[in-house]
């Protein structure tokens, strides 16, 4: 069996992971929060969900985390009446994302929450390492 | 006599506190998965009674009886959650973070109690 400390960080890494990873879908989410399509009645810019799930590592038995998937939200597009836009259909509606910048800004504050605590943990897995290391340094 | 079993009462409780911090670990990389149940390490002082006498092998992951690497010291238990939200995950930054700094302290304890009566030792033996 390995070594709990060693697989602290190796679980920490993976959380780091995965919040950074949602974070960068946010960031597409909301730098996309305006992009319609440039054909009439085409589609918009989906709005895209991290999901994650826990997962077992074999060797060390404590449970990683990892992304299980990025999937489109089902939510419906909204509709503003702008005609002459290139991609507004025959009564002049322009499909827009599905994207509301208040949620996910919101989603942005608790993953930067989590990846901080991530990081803490990690930080005090390697003082505790330290601290062993140190039982060695006479003094 | 004393001495001796209390270096191996310090390690023997830094082993069970590093497997607490790696289920700490595991329950803040797992802080927004849904579903998922933090996860706790029995208390020390059922490790040690399970020490001391025999090793009751109540878990496939037990190791045979002379190997004290793992003396069951990672045996988790779901915990007694403070919250859980509405996708099911009953994990507490703040309760964890918590755990995690007692932990720290703990583990800083034990290492500074070795080293102190490691230091008492070589001092004796100086002339």
């Amino acid at each position: 069996m390995a070594d709990p400390l060693q697989s602290i960080l190796k679980v920490g890494a993976a959380g780091l992971e995965a919040q950074s990873t949602r974070m960068r879908v946010l960031s597409e989410n909301i730098a996309n929060a305006n992009s319609t399509g440039n054909t009439p009645g085409a589609d918009p810019y989906t709005r895209k969900v991290v999901s994650f799930e826990s997962q077992i590592d074999d060797v060390e038995q404590t449970a990683t985390v990892r992304v299980a998937g990025i999937d489109a939200a089902t939510t419906p597009y909204k509709l503003e009446y702008m005609p002459g836009h290139p991609a507004a259909d025959q009564k002049g509606f322009v499909k827009l994302p599905n994207v509301d910048v208040m949620t996910e800004v919101a989603d942005m504050r608790e993953a930067n929450r989590s990846y901080e605590a991530n990081l803490q943990i990690i930080k005090q897995a390697r003082d505790m390492i330290n601290m062993t290391i140190d039982m060695l340094r006479s003094s | 006599m004393s001495q001796l079993y209390l270096f191996a009462l310090a390690s023997q409780n830094n082993r069970w506190l590093s497997a607490r911090q790696a289920a700490v670990a595991g329950n803040v990389a797992n802080a927004n998965t849904p579903g998922y149940k933090a996860q706790e390490v029995a208390p020390f002082e059922q490790t040690m009674s399970s020490v001391s006498t025999e090793l009751t092998a109540t878990n496939s992951r037990h190791m045979a009886l002379g190997d004290t690497r793992r003396t069951g010291t990672t045996d988790t238990t779901t915990k007694v959650e403070w919250e859980t939200t509405h996708s099911g995950n009953s994990v507490s930054l703040e309760q964890e973070l918590i755990n995690a700094g007692e932990i720290n302290r703990s583990y800083r304890l034990n290492t500074s109690v070795v080293k102190s009566f490691h230091r008492m030792m070589l001092n004796s033996m100086k002339v």
